[in-house]
């Protein structure tokens, strides 16, 4: 398994496990499956108030259920809403059966869940359902990232102009932006404060997820060249090359001049929500 | 006391008459964001014990080494005076079903926690505690009887006992055994902290859900408890229909004043016959 060479014990250990766990993951109940009952009586024994082997073992079988899929149900708000109840379930039933839980760290569960919602009939023809699962998803890595000290802009005073086009922007590690089809961000929003979402109309959204100074999860929609610039930046660009890039994208098309103005304002604006974490000039 | 999420604003803003909480380790592993500040909040008032789920000692898979490393940053950062998880396993083979399972009583199994055990307790370097899980299921290779495994297990190993209560009451209903004779062999100078709880009947079983009330047949099991192992620190557990603060308190509030009954002696005779 781990390329240990086991002794005896260990492999009967192993054995037992191993056996144990695929039964808990099994999809129905232990007591219906003919073929299990067998091995199933010889290991465990029936209880002294009659319930048999594999009722009891069907205990920790069914608690397996139960609690990923209320954890998947609470980690992806949007998309249970999106889908409905049942054909929700069956996603994260067919999800656990193709990523079973690989760490302690219930939070990374549903890691693989947009990747699989896009990828898999009847789900990924379902634009909705595929941008709920990467919004719900931005938002746990968002929970989820380390801390990083909040910047401050006096440490900038004795920058040269002229080295800011090869300075690169640090972002909080709880950034993260994304481009939906549909403004879900206000339906995951709704159901957070227990109010009724109505299915939006499609309208491309920009979108940026991160964690405020008081660690609460927040979420705000920009405009293109905004978006532009913030992705370049996050995928390490320079300032100077990421204004280029930002101005050069689709519908950002801006003047030298006006685009300074902004980049110096979206620089002043998301230093002071707490977006930018460092500022590192090229020596 | 539990911390748990829906009254951590309560407590950080109140401070309520708490002799400690504890914290579920694996909340506040990773050291960042929300958990972070709240518990570095919390360490300012209160001390504070980490209780973990995830460490799996009677586990086939090596013991994780990076879950340990952050267990004992998590133990530095909050000067904790103990650590604890719990007598099971939680998966193999790298799947986590995220559960309690229960170990077959046996010689071999008892060797292997114990080697396990000794090796924990070298990477953390404070006392550590195993906690008695409820179980659904027993082994048929069991050979030995679950407090005779704890109490062999504590002596040779040379570690901590959390003894779960409500767990002892639960499993005790599930396979039939006398929950007074489990308790009564727990080894007292190991016991250095107690768990109550509520649970759900559910049919033929009893399920630890952490989600009610203590029941009194638990609270009679926790007086005899304390007779035999004196006034350890007890915590009692509520994760699911989390109630109100006040609900909480006062069952907080019953577990210390039985505490006071067997410390001073004020218990109601167990008798009523007249003389």
């Amino acid at each position: 398994m781990d390329g240990r060479d086991l002794d005896e014990r260990e492999r009967s250990l192993l054995d037992l496990q191993s056996w144990v766990v695929d039964a808990v993951q099994h999809p129905f109940p232990l007591t219906a499956d003919s073929e299990l009952a067998g091995r199933i009586d010889r290991v465990i024994g029936a209880s002294a108030r009659g319930m048999g082997p594999a009722e009891r073992l069907d205990v920790y079988r069914e608690q397996f259920w139960l609690r990923h899929l209320s954890n998947l149900r609470d980690h992806f708000p949007t998309v249970a809403w999106a889908l409905g109840p049942d054909p929700f379930e069956k996603l994260s039933a067919e999800y656990l059966r193709e990523f079973p839980p690989r760490t302690w760290d219930l939070h990374q569960l549903g890691a693989d869940l947009p990747a699989h919602t896009a990828s898999h009939a009847p789900w990924r023809d379902d634009v909705l359902a595929c941008d709920a699962a990467r919004l719900d998803w931005a938002f746990m890595e968002s929970h989820v990232a380390p801390d990083a000290s909040p910047f401050d802009p006096r440490l900038l005073s004795c920058a040269r102009d002229d080295a800011w086009p090869s300075a690169r922007i640090g972002l909080h590690p709880s950034v993260r932006a994304l481009t939906l089809a549909y403004p879900l961000h206000e339906v995951r929003r709704a159901l957070k404060e227990g109010r009724a979402a109505q299915r939006p109309s499609p309208q491309r959204t920009r979108l940026v997820v991160w964690r405020d100074a008081r660690c609460s999860p927040r979420d705000v929609a920009i405009d293109p060249l905004a978006f532009a610039l913030l992705t370049e930046l996050a995928n390490g660009a320079a300032l100077g090359e990421a204004c280029q890039r930002a101005a050069g994208a689709e519908g950002n098309e801006t003047n030298a001049a006006a685009m300074g103005e902004r980049v110096s304002a979206c620089f002043q604006e998301w230093t002071a929500i707490g977006w930018v974490s460092a500022v590192t000039f090229a020596v | 006391m539990g911390f748990r999420e829906p009254h951590a604003r309560h407590v950080l803003a109140t401070h309520p008459a708490m002799d400690w909480f504890e914290i579920t380790s694996e909340n506040h592993l990773a050291g960042a964001g929300l958990p972070r500040a709240q518990l570095d909040a919390l360490r300012a008032d209160y001390r504070v014990v980490p209780h973990g789920v995830s460490l799996s000692i009677g586990g086939a898979d090596p013991l994780d080494a990076v879950y340990l490393q952050q267990m004992r940053a998590l133990i530095r950062r909050i000067d904790a005076p103990w650590v604890s998880d719990h007598l099971c396993w939680t998966g193999v083979a790298g799947i986590d079903v995220h559960d309690l399972l229960p170990v077959p009583y046996t010689r071999q199994m008892l060797s292997h926690v114990i080697e396990r055990v000794r090796s924990v307790q070298g990477e953390l370097g404070i006392p550590f505690a195993l906690e008695n899980v409820s179980s659904y299921l027993e082994f048929r290779e069991s050979e030995m009887l679950e407090w005779e495994f704890l109490t062999e297990l504590a002596d040779r190993a040379d570690c901590g006992l959390l003894l779960d209560v409500n767990n002892v009451f639960v499993s005790a209903y599930n396979h039939g055994f006398d929950a007074r004779a489990y308790i009564d062999a727990i080894p007292p100078d190991r016991v250095v902290q107690i768990h109550l709880a509520g649970h759900t009947q559910k049919g033929r079983y009893l399920l630890d859900t952490h989600s009610d009330h203590v029941r009194s047949e638990v609270w009679d099991l926790y007086r005899r408890a304390l007779r035999r192992l004196g006034p350890v620190s007890t915590l009692i557990e509520w994760d699911a229909n989390i109630p109100t603060w006040d609900v909480l308190a006062a069952e907080a509030d019953q577990a210390r004043s039985i505490r006071d009954e067997i410390r001073f002696g004020i218990e109601e005779p167990a008798w009523t016959g007249a003389t």
